[in-house]
């Protein structure tokens, strides 16, 4: 079965006053139909900046460099996200592809009613208004929301009722595959909780595919079925949940996972020094400088993302055959 | 427990609606207190700052008298003159009764300003009332004409921020809105009015009309009013101009624009329903501060063009020390740029349902 969703080579950066600094740099990953994919990694690995260049959302500075992104349209046949024209792309929004912001808290119109803002996107997307507000309530649901909220405006509304209705707005049009920029970020762990089982529930009830950003390992125990690990604009590591839990192969997933506080009362390993900035990726491999099993090797040749066992990808050279051959 | 939670939340909506609407009195009802406070407070400035001016009123009016009758007088007559007319303006009281005494009549008495000393025995009220016409005509029809023109380019400059018509549109507008209003003015004068001889460069209307409910009539005293109000467009609008691109810039910032265009909205919608509204709201915040700042220019301008608006009865009194009219003036600008930021502050509710609850 092809990927739903097939980025290839994928690059972006901000451009300066001379020339670009790359944030992101040859980004490969299929996200298969039906799946959670979450992609995690520390502030600043770019992992934001590949979702808005996925939705084609960058503005400037921010820049796209090359690459591209094939999403399969329910016919069966694709688009390349990053070649078709504006407005073929505004047509594909939110029905086929939808996003949730980083920031939901500040996503939603504060001068106008939750409703109007759902609404208008249905409108134009060509229902009447009746069939708008009746999926703008049938979302709400989706959600636990009440219908009420169609006449509230956004200062009226916690937190979580905010986020909801922003999940609530990106799957109203029953969209294949749903962008998730730091979901759960500003909310308290109870609600992230609920949200979190919420969106799940979406995905097994309208078949959606969620490619879900964040930092929180945790976010993604909870709900992913693979998980994409990224370092300094690249991935360094892609399997399913449980292998990559149970078994992390690239030294970067292995201090992550480490550094996470577990109950049975264990010392928490973190990992040495920081990530660095787009602005001083290290050359070779860009995890040597913190690689607790560096070799020369990695000071000189990035290594390639490379299959590994059953679906588990890993970026690095201890992993590499041919390396290992010539050691 | 959601849904519970949410049930919750609309059920205290409901409470705090009722708290909300005797905030907003209570707000309506301080805004109004200031407002008389400042209206006091000017009053009593005006009053006790032109006293302060040298020169006094009765030896001008003395003057005036002397040359209308064409012959010297001898002293002891011309004491007794100004001894009578000190009488009438009640100047022999101390200074702080003749400020009760103003007072009074101004609250009491149906507002008495007192008669003008140089067209004496005319009442200054309705010398003010004669002029304001001219001033509230060209006034308020030029801030409000900048502020809809500065508005919608000042939108349209900062929604194409990035384009080279954007950035000259900002270096224009920069420039003219550096310029005083008066220097504007005179290009407008010497260029339009004198050398193309496009547009009548002062004066109220044509020479040879009389004032009558007549095309002829109105089309000259629009066709006069056009340079007056232009001067005053420009450069106000220049200013709007340069504010709504920067808020629409900040505004473009915002998450709730990146959802706008990440939902697949057209840009127009975008730009009408999300970016505009929103960039709005400081903007009328905006139209109330300038509209006091801007009254001077139209005084100056009413001087250029030898309008006979509040502007150039203020600079007449000026010259002859007429205390009463130059209060009254004063008096009656500060009433309109007060009661015009007055009528702004009332109508952000309208715009800004933030503010319904918390104003």
């Amino acid at each position: 079965m092809p990927a739903l969703l097939e980025i290839r080579g994928l690059s972006a950066g901000l451009q300066g006053r001379r020339a670009i600094t790359q944030v992101i740099s040859q980004i490969d990953l299929d996200v298969q139909a039906g799946e959670i994919l979450g992609v995690v990694g520390e502030s600043g690995c770019g992992k934001s900046t590949l979702a808005t260049a996925i939705m084609r959302l960058l503005v400037p500075p921010q820049v796209l460099q090359s690459g591209s992104i094939r999403l399969r349209l329910a016919a069966g046949e694709t688009v390349d996200l990053l070649a078709i024209s504006e407005s073929e792309l505004r047509a594909l929004r939110w029905r086929h592809l939808s996003y949730i912001p980083q920031g939901s808290m500040n996503s939603l119109n504060p001068v106008l009613r939750v409703g109007r803002q759902m609404m208008d996107t249905l409108i134009q997307h060509g229902l009447t208004s009746g069939e708008a507000r009746a999926r703008a309530i049938e979302a709400l649901e989706l959600v636990n929301l009440e219908r009420k909220l169609l006449d509230s405006y956004p200062h009226e509304l916690s937190g979580g009722m905010r986020q909801r209705v922003i999940i609530a707005a990106a799957v109203s049009m029953r969209p294949a595959l749903i962008v998730a920029d730091e979901l759960t970020t500003a909310l308290d762990v109870v609600t992230q909780r609920q949200i979190l089982q919420e969106l799940a529930a979406i995905r097994d009830e309208l078949g959606a595919t969620i490619l879900l950003i964040t930092h929180d390992m945790g976010v993604v125990a909870q709900i992913a079925d693979r998980v994409a690990v990224m370092y300094a604009g690249k991935i360094a590591e892609l399997g399913s949940v449980h292998g990559i839990f149970e078994a992390p192969r690239h030294p970067y997933s292995q201090g992550l996972i480490g550094s996470i506080p577990r109950a049975s009362g264990q010392r928490v390993e973190g990992l040495p020094g920081e990530a660095p900035s787009p602005w001083n990726y290290p050359a070779g491999c860009r995890f040597h400088p913190r690689c607790p099993k560096v070799f020369d090797l990695c000071r000189e040749h990035a290594p390639e993302l490379m299959r590994q066992d059953s679906g588990r990808w890993a970026a690095c050279h201890l992993y590499d055959d041919e390396v290992a051959a010539h050691a | 427990m959601a849904t519970d939670s949410a049930t919750r939340a609309i059920k205290t909506d409901e409470n705090r609606d009722a708290a909300g609407r005797r905030e907003i009195y209570l707000y309506a009802l301080r805004r109004f207190g200031v407002y008389l406070f400042t209206l006091w407070a000017a009053i009593t400035v005006a009053f006790f700052i032109f006293r302060l001016v040298p020169g006094d009123p009765m030896n001008i009016l003395l003057g005036n008298l002397t040359r209308a009758e064409g012959r010297q007088r001898d002293k002891a007559a011309e004491e007794a003159i100004i001894a009578q007319y000190r009488q009438i303006f009640g100047m022999d009281d101390p200074l702080p009764i003749q400020y009760l005494n103003y007072l009074r009549k101004a609250v009491l008495g149906g507002l008495d300003l007192g008669p003008s000393f140089v067209e004496y025995p005319a009442q200054t009220k309705d010398l003010v009332f004669r002029r304001m016409p001219w001033t509230i005509g060209i006034f308020t029809t030029s801030v409000l004409l900048a502020w809809i023109a500065g508005t919608g380019l000042g939108a349209l400059i900062g929604w194409l921020q990035r384009s080279r018509l954007s950035r000259l549109a900002v270096v224009l507008s920069t420039l003219l809105q550096i310029t005083p209003v008066y220097l504007v003015a005179l290009a407008l004068i010497i260029y339009v009015g004198y050398s193309w001889r496009l547009l009548p460069a002062g004066g109220p209307y044509a020479r040879h009309l009389q004032p009558a409910w007549t095309w002829e009539f109105i089309s000259s005293l629009l066709t006069h009013a056009i340079l007056p109000m232009l001067s005053n467009i420009i450069v106000i609008g220049a200013g709007f101009t340069l504010g709504m691109r920067a808020l629409m810039i900040s505004v473009l910032g915002e998450d709730y624009l990146t959802f706008a265009r990440a939902k697949g909205l057209s840009p127009f919608t975008v730009l009408k329903d999300y970016a505009f509204r929103n960039a709005l709201i400081p903007q009328v915040t905006a139209l109330a501060i300038i509209v006091g700042a801007t009254l001077n220019g139209t005084f100056i301008i009413e001087v250029l063009f030898q309008l006979p608006g509040l502007g150039t009865l203020f600079v007449q009194a000026m010259g002859l020390r007429d205390f009463n009219t130059m209060q009254a003036v004063v008096l009656f600008s500060i009433f309109a740029v007060l009661t015009l930021t007055l009528i702004v502050d009332l109508a952000l509710p309208l715009l800004d349902p933030r503010v319904r609850r918390t104003a």
